[in-house]
């Protein structure tokens, strides 16, 4: 179960309007989001959406939309995740970055022996090998995106036999 | 015939007041002079004492304080100078300059936190902690010792006392009256508000907002507009003993 000691009490939960204070406070919530995410694998965040670290009962208190837009702007920001709207209602969070996920796939296609297989992209997110790794319920836009960074880089190819089918990878490590 | 003063009597009575006086100055520097020794085998006595008990003076805190209120009754300061007699045979001056190394890193990794003003106790709790492996344990007392030695250096430090805290200051900001009795009312809850200052010292609103517009802009407050009453509250983490600093037990 995720616990933080630095959960931030009352203090922290409205916007502040002093500079260095604004700055510190982003800083906070940037790492606790992404601490949050890694901990409990979630890549979406619906900014409009109920979102465990956004309130807290306990103090009776909740995010803004605009502190809750500032913070996960913050983390696009440093490259740790993308809105996937212009209306930032949605962001994809990277705790890990693409090319992290790229080293985390071909350690998997090493560790199982799969240099020469194929693979459906359902089957690395949720079939047998993935069990218990860390590719398991990976989030299927960031496989995809990192799928196509390895096939640029000559490591795998992609294909799709019928249009009912789930893509295939054909890996060539 | 009456009996007068003649010269001779008032010659007499000069010279026996002069003898008085002679006698009384004579016994006076008696006085000090015997007091001179006592001081003196008191501190050579001291001295003794010390080099006896050097180890239990550097471990037990109780004992530490004792002995410096023994020394500050003798008017002997061993802290007074890092090469002295004291430091050399107790290490005490590396002791309060090791702490006072460490009180200066944790004002510095808090500060971003509570603006430059951290409450004595919260202070000692992190030193503490970053010393138990140390096994030497520190007072409230020690710390202001070694703040003391500090101030001497010039770098800014000093203890102020907020109704019944006392708070360490590390940064140049100068807190006036009204901001001190803002930081006494946050004492009780952490906070305060407007109306709350308002009512206890009934100040202008504007006299209240622009002491609080200063501390936030000090970085000593933060602003809360969650709670559901709509009322704005101000933070003050230097006196909220609710909250432990993530900074520097990382």
């Amino acid at each position: 179960r995720f616990r933080s000691k630095r959960r931030p009490p009352e203090l922290y939960w409205s916007l502040q309007p002093v500079r260095d204070t604004h700055e510190k406070q982003i800083q906070l919530w940037k790492e606790l989001i992404l601490d949050y995410c890694k901990a409990q694998k979630v890549f979406l965040i619906g900014v409009v959406e109920d979102f465990p670290l956004f309130s807290n009962s306990a103090i009776d208190r909740t995010l803004s939309h605009e502190a809750r837009e500032t913070f996960l702007s913050a983390i696009v920001g440093e490259g740790s995740a993308e809105w996937l709207d212009k209306g930032h209602r949605k962001c994809l969070i990277l705790w890990h970055r693409i090319q992290d996920w790229a080293d985390i796939i071909l350690h998997f296609v090493k560790e199982n022996g799969l240099e020469d297989s194929l693979m459906t992209v359902e089957e690395i997110r949720s079939g047998t090998e993935s069990h218990g790794t860390k590719l398991q319920g990976i989030d299927r836009t960031i496989l995809m995106r990192t799928l196509k960074l390895l096939e640029n880089k000559g490591k795998l190819a992609l294909f799709k036999r019928t249009s009912a089918d789930d893509e295939g990878v054909k890996f060539s490590v | 015939m009456r009996r007068r003063p003649g010269i001779g009597g008032l010659q007499k009575a000069a010279a026996a007041r002069d003898q008085y006086r002679l006698l009384g100055e004579n016994v006076a520097k008696l006085r000090t002079d015997l007091m001179k020794e006592q001081l003196a085998t008191f501190r050579s006595q001291l001295e003794e004492f010390a080099r006896k008990h050097k180890n239990d003076i550097r471990k037990n805190p109780a004992f530490r304080a004792q002995f410096h209120e023994m020394c500050a009754k003798v008017g002997v300061d061993p802290l007074a100078s890092n090469k002295g007699f004291w430091a050399e045979l107790l290490g005490i001056g590396d002791f309060y300059y090791e702490l006072g190394v460490q009180i200066i890193e944790v004002c510095m990794l808090t500060r971003s936190h509570n603006g430059g003003l951290i409450s004595l106790q919260e202070l000692c709790n992190h030193l503490r902690q970053r010393r138990k492996k140390d096994r030497e344990a520190v007072t409230e007392d020690d710390c202001l010792r070694a703040i003391s030695k500090l101030k001497v250096l010039g770098s800014g430090f000093e203890v102020i006392t907020v109704g019944k805290k006392k708070l360490v200051r590390s940064v140049p900001t100068e807190l006036n009256k009204d901001h001190n009795q803002i930081l006494e009312l946050a004492q009780g809850q952490g906070f305060v508000t407007v109306e709350e200052v308002q009512r206890r010292h009934s100040w202008t609103s504007g006299r209240v907002i622009d002491a609080l517009e200063t501390l936030l802009e000090e970085g000593l407050a933060m602003i809360d507009d969650g709670h559901k009453d709509g009322k704005r509250r101000y933070w003050f983490p230097c006196v909220s003993s609710v909250y432990a600093t993530s900074g520097a037990d990382t």
